[in-house]
């Protein structure tokens, strides 16, 4: 226990006087929380800029193009007599979508000779694109019940009978957990933590493996006697303190000030966050062990960690990839934090749905022991190579 | 002609400097050859990570997401109304659940991601000729399966609504063209973008490697005391041309070869796009050795700089759009050579647009060049004065 501590005080002693601990540890989660929530404080993106091609300029088509700009998702930054202007405009990026009124669309209407409206999305920009869709179709919709409207009264027909025939079936969403669709909720739950994760993993191999570098294994462990898993647990339990002092801070700002929605139980989000930092550092002493030179060590700490926010499927559903690469995103920790999430604070669900997840998560724990002699060998007795 | 002794002299800087320039290059690939974590990033990963990306997205698009019905109406018309949201590609019924709490008890087990509530009044509301209102639940995990799920039920109802007559429908038709990458692919829209910045990230990292590797073998120096590192020209230029000849081919990989075996959209050609690469390719090298020069350990430049990856994917505006950015971090962006890189690859390669169209995102990326080049220049031209 007293050697525990020795080193424990030791290793804090390192991380208060090394900046990159202090760059890693606290600046890195810290600011790309100040980034990415200041990034999408909008939530929902509004007034996506569209144009508009109008080749009929009545005064029927200018009034569409108004209730077009009315729409909150959409934001008409020009109007073009020719589709190509308007098709250059978008290539260049500076507009998602592209709403066309055809020749004749006044005169069309009023004669019932079916006008057809056209509306094109640029999908290279997947989120704007679909989000234009969305509201170009609306308007469109729109656009043609106003018509349907009036001709149905002059028929005799009720608005409700009218509206009846072209939609018969109303679909009312209920986005459960996130009705706002907004964006920040849906991306920095999981990015953040994951950056978060990816740091301890790094710092994790860092410390073990600049012992190694800088020969002062010796000054960590006592001599050649020293048992290597309470050496490793005075090291790394500083780590395991500060960096939940870090997500703490983190969850404050996501869940009180931001006012993210916890639908469930926050002391099993607390665990979850527990877990993926344990689960992290369990990964990182697992690959420091497999490649015990702290640049490779590193190497594979960093791809790795990158990797785990595509492949954590929470852009991207795991579901929708190759059934192999749905087996690989189990051994990455950012998965199974992410579903206990999406279960936990998004759909509030009970603790039995998620449990799996939190057991995958304390299974991390006993991953190095895989590569504890290895790790403990090179400590002892390799011979550093740069 | 005899050459006069001035421009003799002249003639014998500039063919020093050229060999210089040239024995630096060398100098810096037999660097590179020699230290196993340089070869990594600017090899391996940028073979393996672009595969690795492209297997992980290369499905495109989600595919029959489950979904159940609860259906309290046991009409036809209601079962007519699932079965034309069960055509749709996009999703799946999975069943029907007796209850909506049965239902939910399926969404709490991940078995479906949704549900359709088709409440008891639909068909007398339908057959009296008002609207029916069914509800939809979205396990909203994945905004994917949300989106598509609804508008597999929205495209159903307007289906169902051509076989009610009164003689007003359709009054106005409407069509979508999706005109860039249509069938919204998730790897035609994110991988582009993931190639730029695999190739600008590992250069970062690699010469950030690099320089601090200098910085321990040269008593904290970026350079080594030798003769033929007396100039900055040839520094800058020699080292800069050894990242370029492996880079170049890292691009053709990267650019050209994976996103043909991913099958994603390629609507240049290759002499545009070698074009638009060539100031890419300069202004990342320069900015990777400007940033180099900070970063003091061999292992630092991964762990300070691996989060970038991320803030620098979303600073480009790919996936959350400019639009809705604040402009401090949009003028930002502007400083950083990825930004535009990710830009101008997505407008050749997934729209189609030609350097015309990008000529925003060209000036800018020789601007960047032209401002990290001299910065690079200033840090080694110190280093000199230094040493």
């Amino acid at each position: 226990m007293q050697y525990l501590l020795r080193i424990a005080g030791r290793e804090t002693g390192r991380i208060f006087s090394g900046k990159i601990y202090w760059f890693c540890m606290f600046f890195v989660p810290l600011f790309s929380c100040l980034f990415f929530l200041s990034l999408m404080h909008k939530g929902l993106p509004i007034a996506l800029p569209i144009a508009i091609t109008d080749m009929d300029n009545t005064s029927a088509s200018r009034s569409l193009v108004r209730q077009l700009d009315l729409l909150e998702g959409l934001h008409v930054t020009a109007t073009y007599n020719n589709f190509n202007e308007a098709q250059t405009e978008m290539q260049k990026g500076n507009i998602y979508g592209i709403f066309l009124i055809p020749r004749d669309f006044a005169q069309k209407t009023v004669s019932a000779k079916q006008p057809v409206l056209s509306f094109y999305t640029n999908n290279s920009y997947l989120i704007a694109g679909s989000l234009v869709f969305k509201d170009m179709k609306t308007a469109a919709t729109l656009a043609a019940a106003s018509v349907a409207l009036q001709t149905g009264k002059a028929r005799g027909y009720t608005d409700q009978q009218v509206m009846a025939s072209i939609q018969p079936i109303v679909i009312e969403a209920h986005p459960i957990g996130n009705p706002w669709l907004n964006y920040s909720v849906y991306l920095n739950n999981v990015i953040l933590p994951g950056i978060l994760a990816l740091m301890v993993m790094c710092t994790t191999v860092y410390s073990i493996g600049i012992e190694i570098k800088e020969k002062t294994v010796w000054e960590w462990l006592r001599n050649e006697q020293s048992s290597i898993l309470p050496s490793l647990a005075g090291k790394l339990l500083p780590q395991t303190i500060l960096f939940l002092l870090v997500g703490l801070l983190l969850y404050a700002v996501l869940y009180v000030v931001m006012q993210f929605p916890i639908n469930g139980n926050i002391g099993s989000m607390l665990v979850a966050l527990f877990l993926l930092i344990t689960a992290s550092q369990a990964m990182g002493v697992f690959m420091i062990g497999c490649l015990p030179t702290l640049r490779l060590g590193l190497s594979f700490a960093c791809l790795f960690g990158m990797i785990a926010f595509s492949i954590s499927g929470f852009s991207f559903p795991v579901n929708a990839m190759y059934p192999q690469i749905q087996a690989v995103s189990n051994v990455f920790p950012l998965r199974h934090y992410f579903l206990i999430y999406a279960d936990q604070a998004l759909n509030g669900r009970a603790l039995f749905y998620s449990w799996p997840h939190y057991i995958a998560l304390l299974g991390f724990g006993f991953l190095p022991v895989l590569t504890l002699r290895n790790l403990s060998w090179s400590l002892k007795y390799a011979p550093y190579k740069p | 002609m005899r050459l006069t002794n001035p421009d003799m002299k002249l003639a014998n800087t500039i063919s020093k400097g050229i060999f210089d320039c040239f024995s630096i290059w060398e100098q810096e690939l037999q660097l590179i050859r020699k230290d196993l974590g340089v070869v990594l990033m600017f090899i391996i990963v940028p073979i393996v990570y672009p595969v690795l990306y492209g297997l992980i997205y290369n499905t495109e698009t989600i595919s029959e997401t489950p979904l159940a019905v609860v259906d309290e109406s046991h009409s036809a018309l209601a079962r007519e109304f699932v079965r034309k949201i069960d055509a749709s590609p996009d999703v799946r019924v999975f069943a029907y659940a007796a209850s909506l709490e049965e239902a939910k008890e399926w969404m709490n087990r991940k078995k479906i991601y949704g549900i359709l509530l088709i409440p008891s009044d639909f068909n007398s509301r339908i057959n009296r000729g008002e609207q029916a209102v069914t509800a939809y639940y979205a396990d909203m995990s994945s905004i994917l399966f949300y989106q598509a799920a609804l508008l597999a039920a929205t495209d159903a109802s307007l289906e169902m609504g051509k076989k009610i007559h009164i003689g007003t429908e359709q009054a106005i038709k409407s069509v979508y063209v999706p005109l860039y990458n249509p069938q919204k692919g998730f790897a035609s829209f994110l991988l582009p973008a993931i190639l730029i910045l695999v190739i600008q990230q590992t250069l970062l990292l690699g010469i950030g490697i690099l320089s601090a590797s200098s910085r321990e073998r040269n008593r904290g120096y970026l350079i080594p005391c030798n003769k033929r590192y007396e100039g900055t020209l040839r520094i800058v230029f020699g080292k800069a041309l050894a990242y370029l000849v492996i880079y170049i081919s890292v691009c053709i990989w990267a650019l050209v070869i994976v996103p043909h075996l991913f099958k994603i959209p390629q609507l240049t050609n290759y002499g545009i796009l070698a074009l638009f690469v060539l100031p890419f390719l300069l202004s990342a090298v320069f900015f990777s050795m400007t940033i180099a020069s900070f970063i003091r350990g061999r292992e630092t430049p991964m762990m300070v700089l691996v989060f970038t990856s991320l803030i620098f994917l979303f600073i480009s505006g790919v996936s959350w759009p400019l639009s809705a950015m604040p402009d401090y971090w949009k003028y930002l962006s502007y400083l950083i050579p990825s930004t535009f890189g990710i830009q101008g690859f997505i407008k050749l390669n997934s729209m189609g647009a030609g350097l015309w169209e990008i000529a925003f995102e060209y000036r800018m990326l020789w601007l960047l060049t032209g401002f990290y080049f001299i910065t690079a220049c200033l840090i080694y031209r110190r280093q000199i004065i230094r040493i």
